[in-house]
């Protein structure tokens, strides 16, 4: 079942989560806002347009959103996504998971390169930027989980055990943490500002300019599922019903994903897109709490 | 007896490839005897050592000598068996390599003759330094390493760059060797004796000894295999060499730096828990800094150079944690440690050669490997492109790529938790997040080589992009680019020569979960990983038909040209700026000044080595003071003065002499 059940949240959440942010963002601002499911239909829309493709480029960019979109999909299946176990487990998994989405950003960050064009050229800087400072965060609060529960795996580590005040710090570290964590990888706003696809995007957006059709529908939902996931992650973490398997485990996790992705987007109707040069401290923000994270274990004192 | 005969008969040939590169009449022919004997030595040598791998001992041969040597060991166990496997035939593949790469030298009539028998020399001082077991032996095949590998870095000598840094190289690793002399000065005063065997006698019964030992090897072998801050030759040298000398330099010779390392810490028997320590955070320092500098080098071989320096210090990552391992008696540490950082090594030696050799490539089709220059080359060297951006992939160990694996190992150690202090616990996944970050820097470099080199469209329109690779250039890469591939996806084929390493240490391994077991999971993961992917591109090759081409949107701007693409420079500029203490930029500006300039300005920045600099600094003020100084002292009693220091240290010596 629970197979059956990641399999299903793979392919629906992502769309339903940007769905619930639109729909937070068009009802802060006073509008009716678009369907749930409009991603949905933008991608199916996208996915029958012809591609239009640079004459720079090479075919490195045009394999840029499979692999994109296949790393975001084996990210995926790391993760618990409905609650209860992920759909592949073993030992000190979240450092492929890492590796794994490093490579999407390569994918990403050469396709950018590959049109010679000088936005997305700094779009794929600031990206690759930005994740030489993200990188540490995610392995420090992992590491911290694993030390915590003295588990392995990424599945187990997430599921929390509130033992003492030291672990209370840690799990309010790590949730403040893995925050930082999804609003610069899903691109979202105070990092980057994903409705705006011309020159004010700044990172994520700005480097898909040249993606058309299915291309561009690829990346779209790529994006989708790894904002899905890292909610996802963070949701373990803030679930009383985490790890077990049944029905109403599933419903609880769905929808604290729900909950946090209209704080997402309560977020990102309150707050501007920071400066550029401030987003490097904001993440700096990230690191610390994970740092802090980790520090809490030396509070609980000796070996457990 | 069989297999150590066969072993000794590699020396022999090898030195008749030296004989026959000097005195045959053309290049080509000296080249092929030389890879010829190179092929022959190599395959005496893998048979001789095979039946180490399966289990039947070490080979031991012993030559009486006349003194001071009196006799030389030869004692190849799995840890010497280990680096000749792959050192050896690595060397040969450089050899067909230069046979390409020196074609237009010998197009001009340049004798390659001399170049081919110091590669063979090269191979020849991998059978001494990863067999014997005598310091003097040991020291002689140091020795005949250091000095071909300045000779072949030289081979452009008539420019005075490339001799400067080969002289910088020569010096630095000769401080190296004055380093290594003294332990082993040291060790010999203790045990009378130039013995392996006895120094580890020595070693293990003397703990204090044993200290004074490590930090004298230590930083010998830091020279060695160029760590921060012991790399300052390295970028000079590898931007100076011909592509495969840099390739083995970096991925095969300076290994002997990590082997010996290897050698002495199992002499010496089980560490102290300080020394796991030194060497971990030693290395992670290597790790930073190496790979902070591969993200702003203009220079592509640069680069790759300070990319060595960072390899380096991930495989002395996994060796401190392997010390660690067996300073707290905990084999499944030891064993995740050692056998991670003997697989990094041997993944390093495969994805460096390649990118070394696709450099080359490069810098064979456009007489330049500057990354501000280049641009657009994938359409102009199609097979380059492929061999350099796997090799990259593999570099910033992305999955599902060999370098992955040896780093997965490393991160098991580190995030195992099994540290006998909570403290321990936290200070290795501190380590784990720094290696992490390594990865992401690696990343940004890596994508950055490649998109400015291969990708968008040629910076320089005065750049002339020659054919792509021959084959004798090709096959190299080729063969690398496989070992890429299969120990990204097969593994366990290099864990058969890492195992019997591993039983060298003499902890107990019963009960541990071996490194097979280890990597399974996450083998099965990476190749999933690649089969979705080569499934998803077969399809994103059938789509091609349909699709419409068009201009670059230029958001508007229809004059875009290529000296608009971003550059190398500002493509690190953001990451330099946040680690600017590391990364200082040398600007030479001369800017305009009023509204109608008269003169040309022109503003120029260049990432230059902090270390080098400092040294630089220091030296430049020390000869400043030796000048002001002996400015002060009047033109002619300048002899009495020298008396007059000499008679001075004289007496305070006697004096201390009387005094003790």
């Amino acid at each position: 079942m629970s197979i059956v059940a990641n399999l299903l949240a793979m392919l629906v959440m992502p769309i339903v989560i940007v769905g619930t942010i639109n729909r937070v963002k068009a009802r802060w601002s006073g509008r009716v806002g678009p369907p749930i499911f409009q991603l949905a239909f933008d991608l199916y829309r996208l996915a029958r347009k012809t591609s239009v493709y640079s004459k720079v480029t090479t075919p490195v960019f045009r394999l840029g959103p499979q692999v994109v979109l296949v790393t975001a999909i084996a990210s995926a299946c790391i993760v618990p996504l409905a609650g209860t176990e992920s759909l592949v487990a073993f030992p000190f998994d979240f450092v492929w998971f890492a590796y794994v989405w490093s490579l999407g950003r390569v994918a990403l960050v050469i396709g950018a390169l590959d049109t010679g064009s000088s936005f997305e050229g700094m779009g794929a800087s600031r990206e690759a930027t930005f994740a030489t400072l993200l990188e540490p965060v995610l392995f420090l609060v992992a590491g911290a989980l694993c030390l915590h529960a003295r588990v392995r795996t990424f599945e187990e580590a997430l599921v929390p055990h509130l033992d003492g005040p030291s672990a209370l710090l840690m799990w309010i570290a790590a949730i403040a943490a893995l925050m930082v964590i999804i609003q610069v990888e899903a691109a979202r706003m105070p990092v980057d500002d994903p409705s705006t696809h011309l020159e004010l995007t700044m990172v994520h957006e700005v480097m898909i300019l040249d993606h058309s059709g299915i291309e561009l529908a690829m990346l779209q939902l790529a994006s989708a599922i790894k904002m899905y996931v890292a909610i996802s992650v963070t949701a373990m973490l803030l679930d009383p019903l985490a790890g077990e398997a049944s029905v109403v485990a599933m419903a609880a996790h769905f929808g604290i994903c729900i909950a946090i992705a209209i704080v997402l987007g309560l977020v990102e109707s309150l707050i501007a897109r920071l400066k550029l040069r401030v987003v490097p401290q904001y993440i700096v923000i990230g690191l610390i709490a994970a740092g802090i994270a980790l520090l809490s274990m030396l509070g609980r004192g000796g070996h457990a | 007896m069989v297999g150590s005969g066969l072993f000794l008969a590699s020396i022999p040939v090898l030195l008749i490839g030296v004989v026959l590169a000097g005195g045959l009449r053309t290049n080509r022919a000296r080249g092929l005897a030389a890879l010829a004997s190179q092929v022959i030595a190599s395959a005496l040598v893998i048979t001789s050592v095979t039946p180490i791998f399966l289990g039947y001992g070490p080979l031991e041969v012993t030559w009486a000598w006349p003194v001071p040597i009196e006799r030389i060991a030869f004692r190849i166990d799995a840890l010497g068996a280990f680096f000749l496997v792959w050192s050896l035939p690595m060397t040969a593949l450089g050899t067909l390599y230069s046979l390409g790469y020196l074609q237009p030298y010998f197009a001009r009539g340049r004798n390659g003759g001399p170049h081919f028998a110091l590669l063979n020399l090269t191979s020849l001082s991998f059978v001494l330094i990863y067999s014997v077991q005598n310091a003097l032996v040991f020291l002689l095949g140091w020795e005949i390493a250091a000095v071909a590998a300045w000779l072949l870095v030289i081979w452009d000598y008539r420019n005075q760059r490339i001799r400067f840094a080969g002289f910088n190289y020569l010096v630095s690793t000769h401080v190296g060797l004055f380093v290594l002399v003294a332990a082993f000065m040291l060790l010999h005063s203790y045990t009378a004796s130039m013995d392996f065997a006895d120094f580890g006698t020595y070693l293990h019964g003397h703990p204090s000894g044993r200290g004074t030992v490590f930090l004298l090897l230590g930083v010998s072998f830091a020279l060695k295999s160029a760590f921060f801050p012991f790399h300052t030759w390295l970028p000079r040298a590898h931007a100076a060499a011909p592509a495969h000398v840099s390739a083995l330099m970096s991925g095969v010779i300076h290994k002997a730096g990590l082997f010996a390392f290897l050698r002495f810490t199992l002499l010496a028997g089980k560490p102290e828990v300080w020394m796991g320590w030194a060497v971990l955070i030693f290395g992670a320092a290597s790790a930073v800094f190496g790979v902070l500098y591969t993200a702003t080098q203009r220079d592509l071989k640069r680069m790759l150079g300070y990319s060595s320096t960072e390899n380096v210090g991930i495989a002395s990552m996994a060796f401190g944690v392997g010390m660690l391992g067996w300073a707290w008696s905990d084999p499944a540490l030891a064993t995740l440690g050692f056998g991670g950082g003997l697989l990094h090594v041997l993944n390093h030696a495969f994805f460096k050669c390649s990118l070394f050799y696709a450099a080359g490539a490069i810098y064979r089709a456009t007489h330049t490997i500057d990354l501000e220059r280049l641009g657009g080359l994938a359409r102009r060297l199609p097979k380059t492109a492929v061999f350099f951006g796997l090799g990259a992939l593999a570099m910033c160990a992305l999955p599902p790529f060999n370098g992955f694996v040896s780093e997965f190992l490393l991160y098991s150690g580190l995030l195992s938790g099994s540290a006998p202090t909570i403290e321990g616990d936290v200070v290795l996944v501190c380590a784990a997040a720094v290696l992490a970050f390594v990865g992401a820097v690696g990343a940004l470099s890596v994508s950055r080589a490649f998109g400015l080199a291969f990708l968008g469209t040629p910076r320089d329109s005065s750049i002339h992009v020659g054919e792509d690779v021959p084959s004798s250039m090709a096959i190299p890469m080729a063969a690398h680019t496989i070992g890429i591939l299969v120990l990204g996806l097969f593994p366990t084929a290099a864990l058969a020569i890492i195992d019997p390493v591993l039983d060298l240490f003499p902890i107990a391994t019963a009960g541990v979960p071996d490194l097979s077991s280890v990597l399974s999971p996450v083998v099965w993961a990476c190749r999933g990983l690649a089969l979705a992917l080569g499934v998803s591109m077969l399809f994103a090759w059938r789509r091609r038909a349909g699709s419409r081409e068009s201009v670059t949107w230029g958001c508007g701007y229809t004059a875009g040209n290529a000296r608009m693409q971003y550059t190398g420079g500002s493509f690190s500029a953001q990451l330099s700026t946040l680690f600017r203490p590391a990364l200082p930029v040398l600007t030479r500006e001369r800017l305009p000044t009023e509204p109608f300039p008269t003169h040309a300005s022109h503003l120029s920045t260049n990432h230059v080595d902090a270390v080098e600099q400092r040294m630089f600094e220091v030296i430049g003020q020390g000869e400043r003071f030796v000048q002001d100084t002996s400015a002060r002292i009047p033109e002619q009693p300048r002899f009495a003065f020298a008396a007059g220091l000499l008679a001075l240290v004289v007496v305070a010596l006697v004096a201390i002499g009387e005094v003790l």
